[in-house]
């Protein structure tokens, strides 16, 4: 076990811990930022696997933006609207430890798809990890999204406009509504 | 750097299986949103790791990963567009009694 083995378990133990309190917080503030903290373990692991440049688009795009978004959306909304009609007030429906109808499925669901994914990744001939590395993958990345990769990345630009456009229409139609 | 890939692969697979729990049992909209947003990002964790131990002098899954973000960025301010002006006609964002796609 090298430094960069131990580093990458200490990031990879943070990461899924702060995942598992996205899963489990009682309040949905804490899981927020929860999920901020599992943003900034996804980007260390990208760190430790070479995707320098994507560490800085993780931390942008997902601690910075997404993060701050779905903060935002906590804060715009009422409590009622989060905790959920009045009929089940008392039983406290923002708890998810509060048991639902659904909840024996989806664990089934869940654990025997990661049991299934972690045996077949044990049994599975993995290549072995290159010497060598790229240093230089902001070079390769434009590279290829400029060339290989041209006509997705012009579709994915169209996407976010579209995505810009319509997430404004949607907030302003309520707003003309009333 | 001796990490092996299938460890990278069963932190990813984890992950996975934490962010569809959440997705499948959560009744909070915004919950479920972060719980797909962690599943998408355990598959960028996948992508970028395939891209480093099978084709490092490329980069491709690296792109993948790229174009992952670029939607999970526009379905975010999407979802939560449709989460707030459906919390403002029902007065809540419980997704068991949103059932109708027209009101």
């Amino acid at each position: 076990m090298t430094v960069t083995d131990w580093v990458f378990l200490a990031v990879a133990a943070v990461t899924l811990f702060s995942a598992y309190r996205v899963v489990v917080s009682r309040k949905i503030m804490h899981a927020a930022l929860w999920l901020g903290l599992t943003f900034f373990g996804v980007a260390g692991i990208f760190l430790l696997l070479g995707a320098d440049f994507l560490a800085a688009a993780q931390v942008l795009v997902y601690v910075g933006a997404v993060t701050t978004i779905i903060i935002f959306g906590i804060m715009l909304s009422t409590p009622e609207e989060l905790r959920g009609p009045s009929s089940d007030a008392g039983s406290d429906a923002d708890s998810p430890a509060a048991p639902t109808r659904r909840s024996f499925l989806p664990l089934l669901t869940a654990i025997g798809f990661a049991a299934v994914m972690v045996a077949l990744v044990n049994r599975g001939e993995w290549p072995s990890p290159p010497g060598s590395v790229a240093t230089d993958t902001p070079r390769l990345l434009g590279e290829a999204l400029f060339t290989r990769f041209v006509i997705p990345f012009e579709v994915a630009s169209v996407v976010l406009l579209v995505a810009l456009v319509g997430a404004i229409a949607l907030a302003l139609k309520e707003e003309s509504g009333q | 750097m001796t990490l092996s890939l299938s460890v990278v692969l069963a932190v990813s697979a984890l992950m996975f299986g934490l962010g569809v729990y959440g997705a499948l049992t959560q009744r909070n909209a915004i919950r479920v949103l972060m719980c797909i947003e962690l599943v998408l990002n355990s598959v960028n964790i996948n992508l970028v790791a395939f891209s480093r131990y099978v084709g490092p002098d490329q980069a491709l899954g690296q792109v993948f990963t790229v174009f992952v973000m670029t939607v999970a960025a526009a379905e975010a301010a999407v979802g939560l567009a449709i989460i707030l002006m459906v919390a403002r006609r029902k007065a809540h964002i419980d997704i068991d009694q949103i059932n109708l796609l027209k009101w």
